[in-house]
């Protein structure tokens, strides 16, 4: 027997150790998501509070990327794929059909697996995402680039060749280029999805200081594999098993004393 | 173990022997194949010019700016054929690119998977048809319908509008440089387009994925993503589309009017190089004539070549401006 984690009574245990008020910055309410017939994800219920970090972990196959795609309706692109239930980003759902997606994606930046510079310009990469929404003059232009770049820590190792192209920096530049030209276009929310899982510890150490540091403004979801990476870096986690929520929490209960054995089985290495 | 290594190591000469010997054999082989090529493309470059001689001894360098071509007074001149053979690819590329890169970005980004296989497979089938059909095509169906409604449209159209009414002047003939463009951008169509296609498809999904995940439009992706990523390949398809269509021969003869002359409105009948050939092989007697015609294959394979070059060149060019 298994019961549904309770969502309203984690937040009101949370709700006492955690000084500050948390202000839910997306609720994902009752979501469930098809691959055509085959159902993906089950029922899940779960907030993203503002400007803190929540990791989705999990074994593989447990729905935590496809949750993650939820957020910014990346799901459209594919026929035969669907969402039902709601998710709510300042209490508009998304989910919606009427939502214009391309104006949601710019408010929710996405970091993928594997670094993807566009075949341009570093300068470009950055400028890119801008240009799509605003009509900035140069100089406003180049404060943004700068800006974007300086807090993703790649100023100092790029600012005297932004003109050539993203694709000769290393796989840690080029991940860390990725994020500012997500932050360029000023999102609310930053899904990281597997953000380092490509790189060299020294640059996953560098992006989870950057995690760190974004999330004084953006609120961030990160899907890992690395349970000592939601750890470090996370305020809250979560805990999906074949596309249902398990356990969801801070961190550190999750980590110390979870709730579920099936959590408890799994963040000690006994499956997954 | 000791053992095992001993038979092997005492007694190599079979195996190793035979590996050998295939290792030799395959790279002589292989050497031959390539160094075939070499030796057909040297031997039609060399019976070219050989043939030609005689035409570019007796005209000179004339004989590239001259119009006329007078078998009865042995006169002629390349003007013509070559003013053809670029105009008709020029229009055929202006037509065939846009609508070769729209379909492909139709089946690769916005097509209902169930539509995909069809649209593929028909276009592979276009590119199946035997030019003659297309020629026989043009000249029965596409040309009358042109000379009935299209051309007339496009005259009055563009009459009066400077530049454009010497284009598109004169009586409509059905027949022309137009006509004979208009085939060629069908018949370059599904090169250029199954070419981009497959490049489009190489694009890796995470890197359109990151683009819209920016909120970018289909176009938007397609514009500054996509096509960039995929410009070599893109390249590739147009130089090839447009090799087909400076040596396409038995079409263009159909429809092309095959008078030589260099028009100022597309309307008019012209002809290209590989027209001209075609045309008048088996009626060139004397050798100046048919050595006019051999030095028109020679200066269409310079064409084909330079625009090879050229392709290469701005390849080049692209590489070193992304500072790679």
């Amino acid at each position: 027997m298994q019961t549904r984690p309770n969502v309203e009574l984690m937040k009101a245990e949370l709700t006492e150790p955690i000084k500050d008020a948390l202000t839910e910055k997306v609720s994902i309410r009752n979501l469930d998501f098809f691959y055509g017939d085959y159902r993906a994800l089950k029922s899940i219920s779960l907030p993203l509070y503002d400007r803190k970090v929540t990791a989705f972990i999990g074994p593989s196959g447990c729905g935590k990327s496809t949750l993650l795609r939820i957020l910014n309706r990346m799901y459209d692109l594919y026929p035969g794929q669907r969402a039902a239930g709601e998710v709510l980003l300042d209490g508009k759902n998304i989910i919606d059909p009427k939502t214009d997606v391309n104006l949601l994606r710019a408010q929710i930046g996405m970091v993928f697996q594997k670094p993807t510079p566009f075949p341009m310009s570093i300068y470009d990469n950055i400028a890119f995402g801008i240009r799509l929404y605003e009509k900035v003059p140069k100089a406003d232009m180049n404060d943004r680039v700068e800006d974007a770049l300086k807090r993703t820590a790649l100023w100092d190792e790029v600012k005297d060749k932004l003109q050539a192209s993203g694709l000769g920096l290393s796989g840690g530049q080029q991940q860390r280029l990725c994020i500012a030209r997500s932050i360029a276009v000023r999102p609310q929310v930053l899904l990281l999805d597997e953000p380092t899982s490509a790189l060299d510890p020294i640059s996953t150490a560098k992006i989870e200081e950057l995690i760190y540091q974004l999330k004084a403004d953006y609120t961030i979801a990160i899907v890992t594999h690395n349970m000592q990476q939601a750890a470090r870096a996370a305020d809250f986690s979560a805990f999906m098993y074949l596309g249902e929520l398990v356990e969801f929490g801070t961190t550190d209960q999750v980590f110390t004393r979870p709730r579920e054995q099936r959590t408890e089985d799994y963040i000690t290495g006994r499956f997954g | 173990m000791n053992t095992a290594v001993t038979a092997v190591a005492g007694n190599p000469s079979p195996t190793l022997a035979r590996h050998k010997l295939m290792e030799s054999l395959l790279r002589i082989l292989t050497r031959c194949a390539a160094i075939t090529v070499l030796i057909m493309l040297s031997g039609v470059i060399i019976s070219l010019i050989d043939g030609s001689l005689p035409a570019l001894k007796a005209f000179g360098f004339s004989f590239f700016h001259t119009e006329s071509w007078n078998p009865v007074t042995e006169k002629f001149g390349a003007a013509a054929p070559i003013y053809g053979t670029l105009v008709t690819s020029l229009i055929a590329m202006l037509i065939g690119f846009p609508i070769s890169i729209g379909i492909a970005v139709f089946i690769t980004e916005l097509c209902p998977p169930k539509l995909k296989q069809p649209i593929s497979t028909a276009i592979e089938l276009l590119a199946g048809i035997p030019s003659i059909i297309y020629g026989i095509w043009g000249l029965f169906v596409l040309a009358p319908l042109l000379q009935k409604y299209v051309q007339p449209l496009l005259i009055k159209a563009f009459d009066g509008v400077p530049g454009l009414s010497t284009l598109f002047a004169g009586p409509p003939y059905g027949i022309g440089v137009l006509t004979a463009g208009l085939i060629l951008s069908i018949m370059v169509l599904p090169f250029i387009t199954s070419i981009t296609r497959d490049v489009f498809e190489t694009v890796p999904p995470m890197l359109k994925e990151s683009a819209y995940g920016l909120g970018c439009t289909t176009w938007e992706v397609v514009r500054h993503v996509v096509l960039p990523f995929t410009k070599t390949g893109v390249i590739g398809g147009v130089m090839l589309g447009l090799g087909r269509a400076l040596g396409e021969t038995m079409a263009v003869t159909f429809v092309i009017g095959n008078a030589h002359r260099i028009s100022h409105s597309l309307l008019a009948p012209g002809t290209t190089i590989s027209a001209s050939i075609a045309n008048e092989f088996t009626e060139a007697d004397g050798t100046l004539y048919t050595s006019s015609l051999i030095a028109l294959g020679l200066i269409l394979f310079i064409i084909t070549f330079i625009v090879l070059g050229a392709a290469r060149l701005m390849l080049l060019r692209m590489k070193q401006s992304e500072g790679r």
